[in-house]
């Protein structure tokens, strides 16, 4: 940041990061296994020196998580921090002959594809290619391709299959009133919120999209004016147009 | 040489989980089928729409949203009201067991949950498409 990009403010110079469990290796299949899976990639985020974490829920390859299932997410965060002691040190498997050599050979396919974005000219460049989406889903592919000709073992799902296998945890049922109930909410709100001030915010927002503005600051005054965040996108979207996903993106692999 | 087998693949909704649609396009594609792909955030109107200008034989949908008893009864009624339940409606996604039987009783030929392999997918669209035919051939 300091060198390439001439960041000034020390802050921009650290590196601070956050960790999701990945969602793609959850499983339908005997979901409970889904806890183990999340607990050791969090254990790595946590290994590898992560400021923020999340930790997937077993069900969400069967609907949004139950209270029960983000408690035990949460609970497996808690495990890590309290019961292991890997948070006690700065860098517990530094000086691993192992750990650094796959770090270095992270860091060096890292900079490969730092070296390939700025031929294809820049990220912006890439992203209206499709660089990145193309390169996702051509991994995605690969990885499923190699599941289905057994190359890779999930467990439950290509080996150590248990004949007729239920699912037998708890699913959680979206009240069909939600829906209802929300769109009631929001109208009162809008009904009820000082207009004047929604149109004012809008604009300050919308001059700040048109200019080299804080966008930022306009949304949270937007917000303090009980802005909806579809208001907010609406004037987004009229400004600077949408995503929309290319032709080329698809042609992966 | 038979036709080929023309798939529009859509994510309808506000659901940005594209990796299992995209994986899809490319099994499909590799099985020699013509491969649409919409893009994200489609309504069933635009779906349709598009289904009936590129003239497929079948729609997939990939729904990860939870707002899947919402949008595939909208696709068929759209689709039934543009005179098309001709084209087979077909989908996946985080979808119960409950769910899925239900919206296979409403009309949506199949759905698949995780873990279905990409074999699966092909060979119901092959099978799909043969009787398709031999239905038109008795009409």
């Amino acid at each position: 940041m300091k060198n390439k990009y001439g960041a000034k403010n020390p802050k921009s110079w650290l590196l601070r990061f956050h960790t999701q469990t990945a969602g793609c290796s959850l499983t339908a299949q005997q979901p409970e296994n889904n806890i183990v899976r999340t607990a050791i990639q969090a254990l790595s985020g946590v290994l590898g020196g992560t400021q923020s974490l999340h930790t997937n829920s077993m069900d969400e390859t069967l609907a949004l998580p139950s209270e029960k299932a983000a408690l035990i997410a949460l609970r497996t965060q808690q495990v890590i921090a309290y019961e292991t002691g890997v948070a006690n040190t700065v860098d517990p498997l530094g000086g691993s002959y192992f750990v650094e050599a796959m770090t270095d050979k992270m860091e060096a396919e890292a900079e490969k594809y730092f070296d390939e974005i700025d031929k294809r000219g820049g990220v912006l460049q890439c992203i209206e290619d499709g660089f990145f989406q193309k390169e996702l889903a051509r991994s995605a592919y690969q990885h499923q391709m190699e599941l289905e000709k057994k190359e890779r073992v999930i467990v439950g799902v290509n080996d150590f299959i248990l004949e007729d296998e239920k699912i037998d945890i708890p699913v959680l049922k979206i009240d069909k009133n939600v829906e209802r109930d929300q769109s009631a909410f929001c109208k009162k709100i809008k009904a009820e919120r000082d207009n004047d001030k929604v149109k004012e915010t809008l604009a300050m927002l919308r001059d700040a999209a048109k200019s080299d503005g804080n966008t930022f600051e306009a949304m949270m005054e937007c917000a303090r004016a009980y802005v909806s965040v579809g208001e907010m996108c609406d004037v987004l979207r009229e400004e600077w147009g949408e995503y929309s996903e290319t032709q080329a993106a698809m042609s992966a692999s | 040489m038979d036709k080929k087998i023309r798939v529009l693949l859509a994510k309808p909704g506000l659901d940005g989980h594209d990796r299992g649609i995209k994986v899809i396009a490319a099994a499909l594609r590799d099985a020699g089928m013509e491969v649409i792909y919409t893009g994200l955030r489609q309504t069933p109107q635009m779906i349709v729409d598009a289904a009936i200008q590129e003239d497929v034989d079948a729609i997939g949908v990939s729904i990860l949203s939870g707002a899947h008893m919402t949008l595939f009864p909208a696709i068929l009624d759209v689709l039934k009201e543009k005179n098309a339940s001709d084209i087979i409606l077909f989908g996946g996604g985080i979808i119960p067991d409950d769910d899925k039987a239900e919206l296979e009783k409403m009309g949506v030929a199949k759905v698949f949950t995780p873990g279905a392999p990409t074999e699966e997918a092909i060979s119901f669209l092959r099978d799909a498409m043969k009787s398709k035919k031999s239905d038109e051939n008795i009409m």
